[in-house]
């Protein structure tokens, strides 16, 4: 099988690898992509958030299968050191991680989002990001997107 | 019970043990540079700080980093006495000496009142139990994140260790130069004298190592250039690009991974298994049985060539379950016992009586009215958002066996001591690497999943294991933050204020169990009352005349751990809706009420009408909207919040939490809100959500749909507003978590007259 990630194809040889395995594992286990995070399996925390076509979906209940011959994006790939993304720049300005953990998933839901909708408003920001902090960052959470979607328009 | 025995009961009876200890000399908690791992290029000056010949600076980091900022905070004081950049300080993994045991939070837990334990005019009594534990603390040397105590406990020593290097550094290149030491200076990381002559650490590093010093100070507060200020987290980069590296991340050559399955039933245990339907999957290897870790339910674990294969066989696993042997349990009936255990000793005067003031009976039999109310509290789980993890390898046999363990924990030392015994090996052959924590929030400061990932590591011959809980058996086999029930009861004078306080509360003491769970060594064989079952009800200021405060603990057969803010994380809600209660008694503003019995506390009254300043207090709302306000000291800082709140399809929703603190210095006024923050929505989800319920043994919640977690939407705009302050520090990752239910509970009253006393709060 084959996995197009950020850009690479990447060929899955392993025969245990079934076409049923939740992208998740396929990234953190076998790419070892480990930047995308298991939080609960059952797509309600959001750690696990993924870019496939363009679209969040949480990888740890998206079959392998369904995402075959689709672009996955990960968190390693959403921007660079020497040209991080509008998001982890806003990130990086309003201090938002603590921990960190549910971070990824975060910046790649919002990433969904600004893609889609260039001027979130508060009630698009809480219809779209429904991903689980434990730590409590949400409240910069909100004002790291709306930074990172001025600066988008503006650019 | 006699005060002597009350304040060894603060670290657990085992302190009572070694006693004796208190003869002996004061550790210095400087330490020597041969703690530190020998690195070439890299000079020790003492337990703390290298300097390398390339100029850079490394700080032992003996702390875990799980998101409070710890990292940053101590980078910070170290940065700030050296002269150098906050970026040029580079953290290498403390080793396990007992140079870096925690002190100020051991201390920490003595169950001593704030009038009798105020800095500079300590009772004798407190001196001495101060002195006595600060003693064993350095002798046990216990490397403990928790209690809120990293900065307080660091202050001092990581200051000195830094004005130390740096008198050193200061004092070798005056010999090199033959120039007065007072002439010399420091910016940024470079020596320099007025004529010209100027060098960077490194070619001092070697000669400092040889240089005596003496008589150093640290720097004085009008002199900080770092403290004090809004430093960017030095993790931050790391944490929005994935590298970050958690428990959960660590990959190594030829790894597999091993998913754990417990009994249904706490404290159950697997009977006979048959794993054929397991290991016929693709990509499953074995099936271990793992016994009891450190306090944990007996299970098994399936091993696989990823997370998934081993999930899929450890739910294809056939097995009898064994009911726990002592008997089931149910929260329902807890909860009964809870409040009959309560009344009964109200009725008799029983418990142990934390503090008392006056004639607290005289005084409820005489007054003119009596309130009496009983609030509840149910159990709850941890749920960091990172699974329980721990990876393991065991190399070698017999006296050549050497076990890694690399672990999201914030108790490393009994980290190693598990993997030790697990393995059946001295301490010394086990190296532990703790890396970052996604989430502790206290789940990690028991060590049960490190027993149980050396336990199916020495089953690999040499393979290192990622062993995994999934979502479900976190939540399902938690040490639990223990139920508790409190029945309030005051006494009026004829104008409604109160003349009498009287609490007793019922619950499981923490310490005793999480001792002989996790310091074995030290366990007592008494369980009595720690300070945690009644912290935040006894310590409280509030200048009501009479006052008994007393707390039975009780032994539910539940498995019960820290929580962030421990006791406060309850008692805050009983008492701060008590006092609610007793201000709309009385006819008075909740406010006014609450500052006219902090006559005698003047910084808890400042801390209280700054918040209320700064949130509008008595200031005109839009309609269906009311406030509440809530004031709580815990671990050494006080937070005073006030809360704005509508209902929305019925259900409460939170739109503005003012939040103040005294917190004493600031380190980083940036991190400082970011964790009261952060303690707002902790506490947020514990006062609308989340219970864990037990039937027959069986935790009925899940996984994150029905142990729900604030989100977005539930999101209110915080802000902090800081006291300023010349105290030491005091804690900051958990006291902003115990005045957000109470605060929100006195606004719901405010707004619908509905008085709520049972957590989470349902209208």
């Amino acid at each position: 099988m084959e996995l197009s990630v950020n850009g690479q194809t990447r060929t899955l040889n392993d025969t245990a690898i079934a076409p049923e395995m939740p992208l998740l594992w396929v990234l953190r286990d076998v790419l070892n992509l480990t930047g995308t995070k298991f939080g609960c399996g059952v797509a309600a925390c959001g750690a696990c958030t993924v870019l496939v076509d363009g679209q969040a979906v949480r990888s740890c209940v998206t079959p392998l299968s369904a995402v075959a011959a689709k672009p996955v994006r990960t968190i390693e790939a959403l921007g660079s050191a020497d040209q991080p993304h509008a998001l982890q720049a806003a990130w990086v300005a309003y201090q938002v991680p603590q921990c960190g953990y549910c971070q990824s998933g975060l910046l790649m839901a919002a990433a969904a989002l600004l893609a889609k909708n260039p001027n979130p408003s508060d009630a698009d920001i809480d219809a779209t990001i429904t991903n689980i902090c434990r730590c409590g960052t949400t409240p910069r959470v909100r004002d790291a997107i709306k930074s990172a979607a001025n600066a988008l328009r503006t650019k | 019970m006699k005060r002597r025995t009350l304040i060894l009961s603060g670290l657990g009876a085992g302190a009572a043990l070694v006693v004796g200890w208190g003869v002996l000399p004061p550790r210095s908690r400087l330490g020597a540079a041969d703690t530190l791992p020998v690195v070439a290029g890299e000079i020790g000056l003492n337990g703390w700080i290298k300097i390398g010949t390339d100029g850079s600076v490394r700080l032992a980091m003996h702390r875990s980093e799980m998101g409070q900022g710890v990292h940053t905070a101590l980078a910070m004081l170290v940065a700030e006495e050296l002269d150098v950049p906050l970026a040029s300080v580079r953290l290498i993994p403390a080793t396990p000496d007992k140079l870096y045991g925690n002190v100020a939070g051991f201390v920490g837990q003595l169950p001593f009142h704030p009038v009798d334990s105020e800095p500079g005019h300590e009772t004798r009594v407190v001196k001495t139990g101060q002195w006595l534990v600060a003693k064993v603390a350095r002798e046990l040397g216990i490397n403990m994140t928790g209690g809120s105590s990293t900065v307080a406990d660091a202050w001092d020593v990581l200051r000195l260790a830094a004005a130390t290097a740096r008198a050193q550094l200061l004092g070798a290149a005056s010999l090199r130069w033959k120039l007065p030491v007072g002439e010399l200076t420091i910016t940024d990381g470079v020596i320099s004298h007025p004529t010209g002559t100027s060098s960077d650490f490194g070619r001092f590093a070697q000669a400092a190592a040889a240089t005596p010093v003496s008589d150093v100070m640290v720097k004085d507060a009008k002199d900080w250039k770092l403290i004090g200020s809004k430093a960017p987290r030095i993790d931050v980069v790391a944490k929005t690009n994935g590298s970050a590296e958690f428990g959960i991340d660590v990959r190594l050559p030829n790894m597999v991974y091993a998913v754990v399955r417990h009994a249904p039933q706490l404290g159950g245990s697997p009977g006979a298994v048959d794993p054929d339907a397991a290991l016929k999957l693709a990509g499953v290897e074995r099936v271990v049985r793992l016994g009891p870790y450190a306090g944990s339910t007996d299970a098994l674990a399936v091993v696989g060539r990823s997370t998934w294969h081993a999930q899929r066989g450890a739910q294809a696993l056939q097995v009898t379950w064994q009911a726990p042997p002592a008997g089931v349990v149910s929260s329902a009936a807890i909860m009964q016992v809870l409040e009959a255990t309560a009344r009964a000793a109200a009725a008799g005067q029983g418990g142990l009586a934390f503090h008392g003031r006056g004639d607290a009976a005289a005084a409820l039999g005489g007054a003119a009215r009596r309130v009496e109310q009983v609030y509840r509290a149910p159990y709850l789980a941890h749920a960091p958002l990172e699974p329980i993890n721990c990876t393991a390898r065991v190399s070698g046999d017999g006296a050549a066996r050497r076990v890694e363990v690399w672990a999201p924990t914030q108790v490393p030392g009994a980290a190693r001591a598990i993997a030790a015994r697990a393995a059946g090996v001295a301490d010394e052959a086990v190296t532990v690497h703790v890396t970052y924590l996604g989430g502790g929030f206290g789940r990690r400061l028991d060590v049960d999943f490190v027993g149980q990932a050396v336990r199916v590591a020495l089953e690999l011959d040499g393979r290192p294991v990622q062993l995994i809980w999934p979502r479900e058996e976190d939540i399902g086999h938690d040490f639990y933050r223990p139920a508790g029930v409190a029945l309030m009861q005051a006494g009026l004078d004829a104008q409604g204020l109160p003349t009498a306080l009287a609490i007793t509360s019922a619950g499981d003491a923490i310490t005793p169990r999480w001792m002989a769970r996790v310091l074995p060594a030290l366990a007592g064989p008494i369980d009595m009352p720690d300070k945690t079952t009644s912290e935040g009800l006894f310590d409280q200021l509030y200048g009501i005349p009479n006052q008994r405060i007393a707390h039975v603990a009780t032994h539910s057969g539940v498995p019960v751990g820290y929580w962030r803010s421990v006791g406060h994380s309850h008692n805050a809600f009983f008492i701060e809706s008590f006092i609610d209660e007793l201000a709309h008694e009385a006819r008075q503003d909740p406010v006014a009420f609450r500052l006219a019995l902090l006559k005698d506390a003047p910084r808890h009254a400042a801390v209280l009408k700054l918040a209320a300043d700064r949130g509008g207090w008595g200031k005109p709302l839009p309609a269906g909207r009311a406030r509440g306000v809530a004031l709580h000291e815990s671990f050494g800082s006080i937070v005073a919040q006030v809360v704005e709140v509508s209902l929305v399809a019925g259900q409460p929703r939170v739109h503005r939490v003012v939040c103040a603190a005294d917190v004493g210095t600031v380190v980083n006024p940036g991190i400082v809100a970011q964790q009261m923050e952060g303690g707002v929505m902790f506490g947020l989800g514990a006062a609308l959500f989340q219970r864990i319920d037990i039937e027959a043994s069986v935790v009925k919640q899940r996984n994150y749909p029905d142990y729900p977690m604030p989100k977005m939407i539930d999101t209110p705009r915080i802000e902090t507003h800081l006291v300023a302050s010349t105290r030491p520090p005091s804690g900051v990752g958990e006291p902003g978590t115990p005045p957000i239910a109470p605060a929100l509970a006195n606004a719901l009253f405010a707004l619908t007259g509905k008085r709520l006393r049972e957590l989470p709060l349902k209208l």
